[in-house]
C-alpha cells in the first residue's frame, strides 16, 4: 500500500525504456552498475551510507568498473 | 554474494587483467586511489538518503527512482553494531511510498541507540514525514515541503465497509507514529491531513519550511551545517539525543537557542568559517 503524493497511474505506468541495472559489490561498498558486455559495467549510482564511498573515484557515476566473479 | 574482488591494503592485481595497455594501468591508479586509508574521522557520521519512492513489498516500475527498504534496512543495522560509526544523518528527497517500508524504516531510526538528525531538503512528503520525525532531531531547509494528506486505496477495493475500517487502521498507524515523536498535536494533524482549503490534487496541506516548524513537525529551519552540528553535541553529550524523544519539551530541558550559529562551544558548536 502506497502513500505517496505520486499519482498511483505515474507511479505503474510502465516505461518503454528497461533500465538493467544490478548492485554488485566492490571493495565492501554496493554499487548499482549497468553492464555493457560480460566483463565491465557503468557505474549508475552507490548504494552506502559512508559519505566517504562517494568520494571514492572509483564509483564515480559513469565510470568503468569491471565486473567479474562478483556479480551478485 | 560472492566474494570482493580486492581487499583493501592487498595491492595484488586488479581482477580483470585482459584488458592490456593505458586502460590498465589508470583503472590500477584509479582502484589503488580508493584504496588508500583515510584518517578515522571519516567513519564518524554515516549518511541515509531517502530519495525517490520508499521501495517495500512490491518492486517498482524501473522509471520510478527508489529507495529500497532491503538496502537500508540491512545498512541501518550495520550502523548500530559499527563502534566507529557515531551518528547518523538522515537526508530525505523522497515524494513518499510504500507505508510498511516506510514505517519499518522509521521505526529502526526511532530505536537506534545512536544520535540522529533528520535533514528534509526539496521534499519529505507522505510516508517521508514519519521518517524525518524518527530521528533525535529535525531539520527542513527553508525551501523544502512536506505535503500531508489522506492515503488511499487504488485498483481493486472491496466495497464494504471494513475496507473502510482497513484504510482507517492503516492512516492511525502513520498518524500515530507522528504525534509520538514530533511535537504535532493529533487534533492539528488530522486537522491538516484532511483540509480540503489547499488544493493538493484533493485534501491536503503543503507545508513549506518554516510552516512545518511552526506547527512542531520538525524541530528547526538549517542546512548541512546546521545539523552536523547538531550531531556533533549529540555526540558530545552522550544520552541528551535520546532525551528529545518527548511529543513536548520537558521542563526540566534546556532550551537551546533555535539557531545554531548561537550554540554554546561546550556542545560543539558551528563556527561560521572556522569548521567545529
Amino acid at each position: 500500500m502506497l502513500y505517496s503524493i505520486v499519482p498511483n497511474e505515474d507511479i505503474w505506468s510502465e516505461d518503454s525504456v528497461d533500465y538493467n541495472f544490478h548492485e554488485v559489490m566492490i571493495d565492501g561498498f554496493m554499487v548499482q552498475v549497468e553492464p555493457i558486455d560480460g566483463a565491465s559495467g557503468r557505474v549508475v549510482r552507490v548504494i552506502s551510507t559512508d559519505p566517504q564511498a562517494y568520494l571514492n573515484p572509483t564509483f564515480q557515476p559513469g565510470s568503468l568498473v569491471p565486473l567479474g566473479s562478483n556479480r551478485s | 554474494m560472492a566474494a570482493m574482488p580486492t581487499m583493501p591494503n592487498q595491492p595484488g592485481p586488479p581482477p580483470q587483467p585482459s584488458q592490456p595497455g593505458q586502460e590498465q594501468t589508470s583503472m590500477q591508479a584509479i582502484r589503488h586511489f580508493g584504496q588508500m586509508s583515510l584518517p578515522d574521522e571519516s567513519n564518524l557520521f554515516h549518511v541515509l538518503p531517502i530519495i525517490g519512492q520508499v521501495e517495500g513489498h512490491l518492486i517498482l516500475p524501473p522509471r520510478n527512482k527508489t529507495t529500497k527498504y532491503e538496502h537500508v534496512i540491512p545498512q541501518l543495522v550495520a550502523i548500530e553494531q559499527n563502534p566507529k560509526i557515531k551518528g547518523l544523518l538522515i537526508v530525505l528527497n523522497t515524494v513518499g511510498g510504500d507505508i510498511e517500508a516506510g514505517l519499518a524504516i522509521a521505526e529502526m531510526i526511532k530505536t537506534m541507540s545512536k544520535p540522529t538528525v533528520s535533514l528534509v531538503l526539496g521534499g519529505g512528503h507522505s510516508i517521508g514525514i514519519p521518517i524525518a520525525v524518527a530521528a533525535d532531531y529535525s531539520f527542513i531547509a527553508e525551501t523544502a515541503t512536506m505535503t500531508i494528506h489522506p492515503i488511499r486505496l487504488t485498483g481493486m477495493v472491496i466495497g464494504v465497509p471494513q475496507t473502510y475500517d482497513y484504510l482507517d487502521k492503516m492512516q492511525d498507524r502513520i498518524i500515530r507514529f507522528i504525534v509520538d515523536n514530533s511535537r504535532v498535536s493529533e487534533a492539528q494533524l488530522r486537522e491538516m491531513m484532511f483540509r480540503t482549503g489547499e488544493l493538493v490534487r484533493d485534501v491536503g496541506t503543503v507545508l513549506i519550511g518554516e510552516e512545518a516548524v511552526n506547527c512542531g513537525l520538525i524541530n528547526e529551519i538549517g542546512g548541512l551545517g546546521a545539523a552536523i552540528a547538531r550531531l556533533k553535541m549529540f555526540i558530545e553529550n552522550p544520552g541528551f539525543s535520546k532525551q528529545r524523544r518527548f511529543p513536548y519539551q520537558p521542563a526540566s530541558m534546556p532550551n537551546y537557542p533555535p539557531n545554531y550559529r548561537q550554540m554554546p562551544q561546550s556542545f560543539g558548536g558551528y563556527q561560521p568559517g572556522g569548521g567545529y
